[in-house]
């Protein structure tokens, strides 16, 4: 296989596998609806929304992770 | 997956990075080698003509020239033959442009002389009514820089292997060499060689002296240049 | 130490306003004389024939490029990032010296840049790469510039309260990530000192001079990928990451749909970077990269028009807001602009439009609704929502700002009216023959009938640049203007008469 053929091979999958993994993405976004912590995505708004440093975080960064 | 790419922004910014560096890798990357293969007819720039070429980049020509003509028959009629990959060969950088504010110039050598440039550089509405150029005085006095042109004829023959003082096949089954300097002395005895050429067919007296003296003015290097686009 | 509540610390993000603002007069105002130049060649000479060496229009030309996208705009994403980043972290910038160290040497090394560029721009030192004219001493302070930029940015997600990163904070990620990869590969060349002659002499000639080490085609399709990209990172993704933001603050409506501008983000991160062969239609790079330059234009109107109407909707029942608050209008009109543009762009990068909008005014009109519309907008509002924030006091004039609003539309309309007829006009001229096969017109025809364009571009630019004043006078009055408190700063802006 001369590197032309290579290129059209390795194009080709990567193209794919990403459109599969983006269009993974939006099934995922619109049945599972939460993230991992049960936190619904659309309350990630709030973020911008309750930004005051006092205000509580929508998911707060634990003291243990990292 | 994707809750946990969400959630570690390191990782995430290396997603992110795969996702947009993929095109460049696909498309940029494999069509190196065939794309900077010469044509025939086509020769490096001599030591003068690459000092042209940086006045030419100096003044930014580029912003309203382009060097690139399309193969449409309104431009073929206008400018010539359509540009062809191997022709650019030698141009670092490329100076194709993005805007027409002024014509292609491309092939310019072939239907302007030496004396139509000379007057148009001083002033463009006397050859070309009506035009919006601004004149480029200053080239008539700014003397060239032949030593940095050298520099990057060293450069590119050394990191590209640019054949100067090679022979390099012509269209018309002839061959040609371009003659690179050994020295800094002998690449601007070179230049002055060739600037003498094309002062012979100028008109401005002080030009004239400047190369009888020596020295070469940037307008004499920049005609050297549009002279070579062919 | 004081036992002194937490607040957020804006000391970078003020400075950086302030560049923006300067330098976003400096390249507006290159950018009038500009327009002015070609409408009467003799502001070519403005300053008389001793200076027309640094006043022409060929020398000015990168500056202005340089000034808006380089100053103005980086500026503003700068300065907005100091602002937003700690917010929707919930972590301040004083809680860290070490941040505050580095956002501070960002600033002045920033400076310092802008200067050597200015400088070695009028000199003509210059690669002649659109938007990447700078040679390579200035590239090495661009790239430190950029480190900085990268370590502020995940040196302040290091130290979060919040454990996600919201929407605003991903474009800012890919915008240091994006210009980074692409500034870096589009400059590679070779200071032509490292040349040795036969005679065993080196380091000839000027010092600060390089080759590129691309030529011909290659270095068009790398420069183009750059240039096109370029524009995807410095003025569209770390815009949306700066309405994704303000609008909603400011409005205090939430997102329409956090999860459309996920996956608006993926789609556009997966399809700018292929879009960059459309500014090489009809050359000599390979047919197939033409091609998929067009189709992935084309295709980049989704990611782009998910994330403008997702803007648009967030107003949902809350229209009114637009009528009452200019800011908001500001956004709103930002985000229109922003869809026109994405629509305008695709259009033009179809191989039959683009043989005859290549070339010609019309390009430039489309950079300029997207620059002027969306970018000049967008960071406009964004200043004017952080200014009473920042300084503790309210916006100096509401009218003020609904005067700036509608002399800014009214020049911008002007200005993308006019050169879309210029543009189509001069692309029909150069490709029409008469009956017998012949060209119709000589170059200078074609030149001659843009006049009036010309002039009526100018009164465009003219405008925006006067709007842009009474914004820099504006956010200069705020500073003295009638102090608020804490509770005026929820969502709307505080204005004054």
């Amino acid at each position: 296989m001369d590197i032309a053929q290579l290129q059209a091979y390795g194009y080709f999958i990567l193209t794919a596998s990403l459109v599969i993994v983006l269009y993974g993405y939006i099934y995922h976004l619109y049945t599972k609806k939460r993230d991992a912590d049960g936190v619904d995505y659309e309350n990630y708004s709030n973020m911008a929304l309750k930004d005051d440093i006092v205000d509580t975080p929508v998911s707060a960064k634990s003291d243990k992770e990292k | 997956m994707f809750h946990w790419l969400e959630k570690h922004p390191f990782f995430f910014a290396v997603g992110v990075f795969v996702v947009i560096a993929f095109a460049g890798l696909v498309e940029i990357l494999p069509n190196f080698a065939q794309a900077s293969r010469p044509v025939i007819g086509t020769a490096p720039y001599s030591t003068l003509e690459l000092a042209g070429r940086h006045v030419y980049i100096k003044n930014s020509c580029n912003a309203c020239h382009s060097q690139l003509v399309r193969p449409f028959k309104s431009e073929t009629d206008r400018y010539g033959h359509y540009s062809l990959s191997g022709e650019y060969a030698y141009d670092r950088p490329f100076l194709w442009g993005s805007k027409r504010t002024g014509p292609d110039l491309w092939r310019v050598g072939n239907y302007r002389t030496t004396d139509w440039h000379e007057n148009h550089m001083k002033n463009p509405a006397s050859v070309v009514p009506g035009s919006v150029m601004p004149a480029y005085k200053w080239m008539f006095s700014n003397k060239a820089d032949i030593n940095t042109a050298f520099a990057e004829q060293l450069t590119v023959a050394q990191y590209f292997s640019v054949p100067y003082n090679q022979s390099v096949p012509m269209k018309d089954g002839t061959t040609k060499v371009v003659k690179m300097g050994g020295s800094v002395a002998e690449a601007n005895a070179i230049a002055l060689e060739e600037a003498k050429i094309i002062a012979a067919d100028m008109k401005d007296q002080d030009v004239k002296d400047t190369v009888a003296r020596g020295e070469i003015p940037e307008i004499v290097a920049l005609i050297a240049y549009l002279n070579s686009l062919k | 130490m004081v036992n002194r509540p937490l607040e957020y610390d804006y000391t970078i993000a003020k400075m950086f306003m302030l560049t923006t603002i300067v330098l976003g007069i400096v390249g507006m105002l290159i950018g009038v004389i500009l327009a002015f130049q070609l409408a009467f060649p003799g502001v070519n000479t403005i300053l008389g024939e001793g200076l027309a060496e640094y006043t022409n229009f060929s020398r000015l030309r990168p500056l202005h490029t340089d000034a808006v996208i380089f100053g103005f705009t980086l500026s503003g994403v700068f300065a907005t990032w100091y602002y937003v980043g700690q917010r929707v972290l919930k972590v301040s910038m004083a809680e860290s010296a070490l941040l505050m160290f580095l956002g501070k040497l960002h600033f002045w090394l920033y400076l310092v840049v802008v200067v050597a560029v200015v400088v070695s721009l009028f000199a003509g030192v210059t690669t002649s790469k659109e938007y990447a004219e700078f040679e390579w001493p200035i590239d090495i302070g661009v790239v430190v510039v950029w480190v900085l930029f990268g370590m502020s940015i995940f040196g302040l997600i290091g130290i979060r309260r919040e454990k996600s990163l919201y929407i605003s904070v991903w474009y800012y990620i890919a915008t240091f990530l994006g210009i980074a990869m692409l500034y870096l590969f589009n400059n590679m060349e070779i200071p032509t000192m490292l040349g040795t002659s036969a005679a065993g002499e080196s380091g000839i000639g000027a010092w600060y001079h390089s080759v590129s080490m691309y030529s011909g085609t290659n270095d068009a399709l790398v420069q183009w990928w750059y240039g096109h990209n370029a524009v995807a990172f410095g003025f569209t993704v770390p815009i949306v990451a700066m309405i994704y933001y303000f609008l909603p603050k400011e409005s205090g409506q939430a997102i329409y749909s956090y999860k459309l501008s996920l996956l608006s983000f993926w789609g556009l991160m997966f399809v700018y970077l292929w879009a960059g062969g459309h500014h090489l239609l009809y050359s000599t790079v390979p047919d197939w990269m033409q091609t998929m330059g067009s189709i992935f234009s084309v295709i980049l109107i989704l990611p782009s028009w998910g994330s403008a109407i997702n803007m648009l909707l967030t107003m949902k029942g809350e229209w009114q807001q637009v009528a009452a608050s200019p800011l908001i209008k500001f956004m709103i009109l930002a985000s229109t602009f922003y869809m026109f543009s994405t629509l305008e762009g695709p259009i033009q990068a179809i191989k039959s439009v683009n043989a005859i909008a290549h070339f010609t005014d019309w390009i430039v009109g489309h950079v300029h609704d997207g620059v002027l519309g969306w970018v000049g907008f967008m960071i406009m509002a964004a200043l004017f929502h952080m200014a009473p924030r920042v300084f503790k006091r309210e916006i100096y004039s509401k009218s003020l700002m609904v005067a700036q609003f509608w002399i800014q539309t009214l020049g911008v309309v002007l200005y993308f009216t006019s050169m879309w007829i210029a543009g189509i006009t001069q692309g029909m001229m150069w490709r029409a023959h008469d009956e017998f096969g012949n060209l119709a017109y000589s170059f200078i025809d074609t030149v001659t009938v843009l006049h009036p364009y010309y002039v009526i571009r100018g009164v465009g630019g003219l405008l925006y640049l006067v709007g842009f004043l009474m914004f820099a006078y504006n956010i200069y009055k705020t500073m003295s203007a009638r102090p608020v408190e804490d509770h005026e700063l929820q969502n709307a802006s505080p204005m004054g008469a």
